[in-house]
């Protein structure tokens, strides 16, 4: 009997129904006590769907339905922690505004109407095989995502290109990975982040490039935490962030002037004699032509440029000359920017130049942003063919088509457009029908005015996605309803190179199905189902994908099947058929790339990258005089907020309304009060935001946190010619009271 | 090719047939229990004591603010790991912004430079030593336990009143509207108990909270300060209920604001409390004008105009009480509500207007019912003065309203917030029981004496609550209580301060001029009463909404 019943008196209930409410129970499963009513029966694990860095957890089942869940104490990424995504993962799946039914909007009301699958399928094959014959075979495209598993990447990109004949198509990891993807590729010879997480706690030098991991990563910065070394900690960020505060020196240049910075801080480092002449020798090429380049990069030029103090900028230097093991992160600040491919780079050759990669505590280490970015990168046939193959190499079609057991002819060999270039192609009458899968650009997409203005353009525009209510799926012609992370299989793989899986854990509701299913039948309606035959389950989908990794860097052919990879908690790539037995006891859950200093390039060296700094797009005027940073809110936030406004828990987390970050000098010249409203417009568009004063933004900047939907009005679209990314850093707005 | 309608329609089938089997679940799922019962992970051991308190001590939440870096994964664990509402977490974060001080240089000489900060702040409950929510609860529904200090609440005794909501610093009791009860943190008690970390210690990835013992003799000075600089900057001032809660930082943060400093906003306007304050007051104030000037009936009922004004208050305040219970989650246990009345003003408020419905009750059957009735008391007279007995009984009434206006005042100076202070809550409640009283005697025998007097009393209540506008001029950036209650007053809440003023001027001409304007007294009197109650009702409405306590800070 519960001790405190034998309290009760008659003047005092110490229990009764409403204390019973929140008993608690031993929950077995080594999970501690949990709360009585949602006690599990059993427990299966799982990698978070939320960031990049691929958290396992344990969700609780009853009568085999989810019922609640908890980080998995023996993944070794988060160790048993989660961030507030992670713990209400399971909360938006409930969300009232879940797809039920595919919707098609009524020709004549104009209003999306439910309709059957049989329906949905024959509209979608009737109306893209109409725009194809009307306006040739390439006149279709999609954008996808970094959200859905590698199988249903590699499903949709082989249906779209291999089955209907189609060539463009992109991702919404060009709004955050490519960057990283190709400066790796020329830099490294495969897009190969060589880190895995244990280096955060094993460098006696961290640097962090336009990377927030408090909060956007914040089980990452655990692992920073748990380092034994008391490592020096270096931010490279022009906002004070949560990261910058716990840094033990913060650099907080002026926007985009990082990669002037890093080219000042090579020279430095070349002058200080820094240079690991034996590691540059043997492993890279063009260290000479780079040391030359950055000669006239000189400290007073960079501090002037970058708005540092002397002093600190040598400090960075010390401590990266005297670094031990010296690590190199970056994440957004550095992808999202005008000439990121060559700001990555920069970053790259400080580590190749340094020596540091390849060993632990080391490397030039790209934080991934979303769960799948990495799986997107190897296996969305987007740009590369799959695998990180070359579309443009018939070697790699005729391998590719033996794999598949498709006539090669199938496999285009031109490119596919980058996600602007496509919508590009809209306005000139070149894209005619869009499918969009599990991504919501009417919200994130930059200049968002431009983008929602292409639109109206199409013929057709299909988006698959949990919910009705997103941006994007209000604007569509047809809606096909998807089953979400949690009531699907599949993997993920994450910023260290870890695959991980997931689970149907949770019913999808109504005639949801999840995105492979959805893609099959696609194939099956569009009349090519028979190409895609042996693609009948995600596992199975699993054992062709590790056919294509085969003699790829991301060999993980080793990997038996979903549940080698659930027992392991993940496993990281490369991970060969034999290796196995030979890899040694202490990199069996951890293992970094290039311990043997052998690159990915045909001579196994790395090259040294670097080109002129050049400017903005968009430098502020007398008329913008503001420079406008836009960004992560809080950990509590993901994207555009169609899955973590779901939870009301979450919302708790962050402000419900737009707010400006901006320094109280200028809130005080522009008569701004705090709590107040401010109205910020740039050449594109104009919006209101809650002001928030905070000296943490520099004067003259302001920052905007990226998951409100109207933030996309006012960025300014500018691309890294490289990698195509959008850089959503920098745009000059002016300010006003409303 | 188009489709092939029944290949597609098979595969439909098929594809939401296995779309609703959860296959991954007897795949995967680990069926039997393997690991235990204990609490995932051997650090979090690390992060509770291993004893029991020794006297003086109680358990008590550190928090190392170098460590938390802003996560909030706190506050869901906690949702999570202990079944709470959608909404419901016994945790909140919230964030500080400004600027520190910190050495220029390694050089000590140098000095210090100020630089830009920020800090994520994570509060629960503060299991204090002197729990306000504990004294203030009416019906004991709060027991601090004596060995671990923690302050827990019986969600079953609870009856919903809310007063330790309006008691509690911290925002920590937390209304559920579909139980009738305020729940709160138990620092997870029940896991102690077996050695297990609370769930937000459990769920921090950074280890930046513990439990740990910390000493709860309040009373040394020297102690008192070390508790003050553990204290957060821009939080309500720990002397008042000694909070256990220790921030420890390496920094130095003087000039630290609330994400939320700035953010103003109206506060809840508890209308079954505007009503019950407002009725029983200008009620209690009608009964004691009515009563004193009544003359006793003697063989029929007594419907003097004395007796009926002393009725009509006397529905009034029953009106009043009625509408209090409306703000019960449990009306049911409302019985229990004098069971606090050592330390809580709300259960001596409960006993106090009891106690005065006796009294009134008794004055109103007394001034009634026919004397003859009442035997060898009564006499042959149409009407009497009044009997010794009746003095007695209104002199009693007396003593019971003046007993129950002041517990009624004290029940909002207790809570410690500026805008109810008593220089605030005194005048405008005891205001209002003279306004009855001159309303009352407005009814009675209208004159310029009582025009006069009811003006006065009036004027003298707005007087006092305009000074409450006064902090509104300040030039300090910081807002203290009483400018953000001044700054709501004339900012969002100004049409109701607006309507207020206009009742009360209305009200006071129909009062003076209303004779003079050809007005019959029913008409006069009723106007009066009706515009002039309806301005203490617009008063007492600001009273709540005008509130803005000092509260831990929150996200902006």
């Amino acid at each position: 009997m519960n001790p405190s019943l034998s309290k009760n008196t008659w003047l005092r209930e110490w229990s009764g129904p409403l204390t019973a409410e929140l008993a608690r129970t031993p929950g077995s499963f080594g999970l501690g006590q949990v709360p009585l009513r949602l006690a599990p029966d059993s427990l299966v694990s799982m990698v978070c769907g939320y960031c990049s860095t691929g958290c396992g957890l344990n969700v609780h089942l009853k009568d085999g339905r989810a019922v609640s869940l908890t980080p998995d104490p023996h993944h070794p990424v988060n160790l048993g922690m989660a961030c507030p995504k992670g713990w209400e993962a399971l909360t938006p799946l409930a969300a009232p505004d879940r797809l039920t039914t595919p919707l098609l909007r009524d020709r004549q009301t104009g209003r999306l109407e439910p309709v059957s699958w049989i329906r949905a399928m024959s509209e979608f094959v009737s109306r893209m095989r109409g725009i194809q014959e009307r306006h040739g075979p390439h006149s279709l495209a999609y954008l996808s995502t970094g959200q859905i598993t590698t199988e249903e990447m590699a499903l949709l990109g082989s249906l779209f290109k291999f089955g209907m004949g189609g060539l463009h198509g992109d991702s919404n990891t060009r709004q955050c990975m490519a960057t990283s993807h190709v400066a790796y590729k020329q830099s490294l010879g495969f897009d190969a982040p060589p880190f895995t997480y244990a280096d955060f706690e094993e460098s006696d030098v961290l640097i962090f490039v336009g990377s927030n991991p408090c909060i956007a990563h914040p089980i990452m910065w655990q692992r920073v935490l748990r380092n034994p070394h008391s490592p020096e900690i270096v931010v490279l960020d022009p906002r004070r962030t949560e990261t910058a505060v716990n840094a033990t020196l913060h650099l907080a240049l002026k926007p985009k002037s990082d990669l002037t910075l890093l080219y000042g801080l090579a020279a430095a480092l070349i002058q200080a004699g820094a240079v690991k002449a034996e590691f540059v020798n043997a492993h890279t090429t063009g260290f000479a032509e780079f040391a030359q380049f950055v000669a006239e990069f000189t400290p007073e030029r960079v501090c002037l440029a970058a708005g540092l103090e002397r002093p600190d900028f040598d400090r960075c230097v010390n401590l990266i000359a005297q670094g031990k093991r010296v690590s190199f992160w970056w994440t957004m600040g550095v992808n999202q920017g005008h000439e990121s491919t060559r700001t990555a780079q920069a970053i790259i050759n400080l580590a190749l130049m340094t020596g540091n990669i390849g060993r632990p505590g080391t490397g030039a280490n790209s934080i991934t942003g979303q769960c799948n970015a990495m799986g997107s990168r190897l296996f969305a046939n987007v740009t590369s063919l799959l695998g990180g193959r070359d579309t443009s190499n018939p070697d790699d079609r005729t391998h590719v088509a033996r794999i598949l057991g498709i006539p090669v002819e199938r496999i285009p060999t031109e490119k596919s457009w980058a996600y602007d270039q496509i919508l590009a192609g809209i306005d000139t009458g070149d894209i005619r029908g869009l499918w969009v899968i599990a991504t919501n650009p009417a919200q994130s997409w930059i200049d968002q005015h431009r983008f929602l203005d292409r639109l109206k353009k199409l013929d057709f525009l299909v988006v698959q996605d949990l919910y009705s209510t997103t941006e994007m799926a209000q604007r569509a012609d047809l809606i096909l309803p998807a089953a979400g992370w949690g009531e699907k299989e599949g993997t993920f793989i994450n910023s260290e190179r870890r695959i991980g899986v997931l689970k149907n854990v949770s019913p999808a509701p109504g005639e949801a199905l999840s995105d492979f299913s959805i893609f099959r039948l696609v194939a099956e309606a569009w009349g090519c189902g028979q190409l895609f035959r042996e693609w009948r389950t995600p596992e199975a989908a699993f054992q062709i994908l590790k056919r294509l990794s085969a003699g790829q860097p991301c060999d993980f052919t080793g990997i038996r099947d979903y549940r080698h990879l659930d027992e392991a908690g993940g496993i990281q790539w490369p991970y060969r058929a034999g290796q196995e037995d030979r890899l040694p006891a202490s990199e069996t859950r951890e293992r970094r790339l290039f311990a043997d200093g052998g690159f990915f390039h045909a001579d196994g060296r790395a090259r040294f990258h670097f080109e002129h700094p050049v400017p903005v797009a968009e430098p502020t005027t007398n008329e913008y005089p503001y420079v406008l940073l836009t960004g992560r809110g809080t950990s509590a936030q993901w994207h555009t907020n169609s899955r973590t406004g779901k939870s009301a828990i979450l919302r708790a987390l962050y402000p419900a309304d737009l707010y400006l970050e901006i320094h109280p000098e200028d809130a005080g010249r522009l008569g701004l009060v705090g709590g107040g409203q401010v109205r910020v417009s740039s050449r594109r568009g104009t919006l209101l935001a809650d002001v928030l004063i905070t000296p943490t933004v520099s004067p003259g900047q302001v920052y905007l946190p990226m998951h409100y939907p109207e933030v996309n009005r006012l960025t300014c679209a500018q691309f890294d010619p490289y990698s195509r990314q959008p850089s959503y850093k920098h745009c000059a707005v002016a300010l006003a009271r409303p | 090719m188009p489709l092939s309608g029944s290949e597609v329609r098979t595969l439909v089938d098929e594809l939401l047939h296995e779309q609703r089997e959860l296959s991954a679940v007897a795949k995967f799922a680990r069926a039997s229990p393997s690991t235990g019962n204990r609490a995932p992970g051997q650090r979090h051991r690390d992060l509770i004591p291993l004893t029991a308190p020794r006297p003086g001590e109680q358990y008590g939440f550190e928090v190392d603010l170098d460590r938390c870096s802003g996560c909030k994964g706190c506050v869901t664990a906690c949702h999570t790991l202990n079944g709470l509402d959608e909404a419901e977490s016994w945790r909140e974060v919230g964030v500080l912004l400004g600027e520190i001080q910190i050495p220029a240089s390694p050089d000590p000489n140098a000095g210090n430079r100020v630089i830009p900060w920020q800090q994520t702040v994570t509060t629960a409950c503060h299991h204090c030593v002197e729990p306000a929510c504990l004294l203030g609860c009416p019906v004991l529904a709060y027991d601090k336990d004596p060995v671990t200090g923690i302050v827990r609440h019986l969600d079953d005794q609870c009856i919903g009143c809310s007063y330790c909501i309006l008691k509690c610093p911290y925002e920590v009791p937390q209304f559920s509207a579909k139980r009738g009860i305020v729940r709160k943190c138990d620092m997870c008690q029940g896991r102690l108990a077996v050695g297990e970390a609370p769930a937000c210690v459990q769920a921090c990835p950074n280890e930046a909270i513990r439990i740990t013992h910390v000493r709860s003799d309040w009373a040394t000075i020297e102690w008192r300060e070390k508790r003050e600089a553990t204290w957060l900057p821009d939080a309500p001032a720990p002397d008042y209920t000694v909070p256990t809660t220790r921030y420890l930082t390496k920094t130095q943060r003087p000039y630290l604001a609330a994400g939320d400093h700035y953010r103003n906003r109206p506060a809840h306007a508890h209308w079954p409390l505007i009503l019950l304050l407002t009725l029983t007051q200008i009620g209690m104030g009608a009964m004691l004008a009515g009563w004193w000037r009544n003359g006793l009936p003697t063989t029929a009922w007594n419907l003097s105009r004395a007796n009926l004004v002393g009725l009509a208050g006397f529905g009034l305040f029953l009106a009043g009480l009625g509408a209090s219970v409306f703000h019960l989650g449990q009306p049911r246990k409302a019985w229990r509500v004098w069971l606090g009345w050592r330390t809580s003003w709300m259960s001596r408020e409960a006993i106090a207007l009891n106690l005065l419905l006796g009294v009134a009750g008794t004055t109103a059957a007394v001034s009634t019912v026919p004397l003859a009735w009442l035997g060898p008391l009564g006499r042959a007279d149409a009407t009497v003065p009044l009997l010794p007995f009746q003095v007695a009984l209104c002199g009693l009434l007396t003593v019971a309203v003046a007993v129950g206006v002041v517990t009624q005042i004290m029940v909002y100076v207790d809570t410690r917030r500026s805008y109810w202070s008593w220089s605030q809550t005194g005048p405008r409640f005891l205001g209002t029981v003279l306004l009855g009283t001159a309303l009352a005697g407005n009814w009675l025998e209208p004159s310029p004496v009582i025009a006069i007097g009811l003006g006065l009393i009036l004027l003298l209540k707005l007087a006092q609550e305009t000074r409450a506008l006064k902090p509104a001029q300040s030039d300090e950036s910081r807002r203290t209580q009483g400018r953000r209650s001044a700054e709501l007053i004339l900012g969002p809440l100004r049409p109701l301060w607006c309507f207020r003023l206009l009742a009360a001027a209305f009200g006071l001409a129909a009062v003076l001029f209303g004779p003079s304007a050809g007005l019959t007294p029913l008409i006069g009197g009723t106007l009066a009463s009706v515009t002039l109650l309806t301005g203490e009702l617009a008063e007492r409405w600001l009273f709540f909404a005008a509130v803005s306590p000092d509260k831990m800070p929150g996200l902006p």
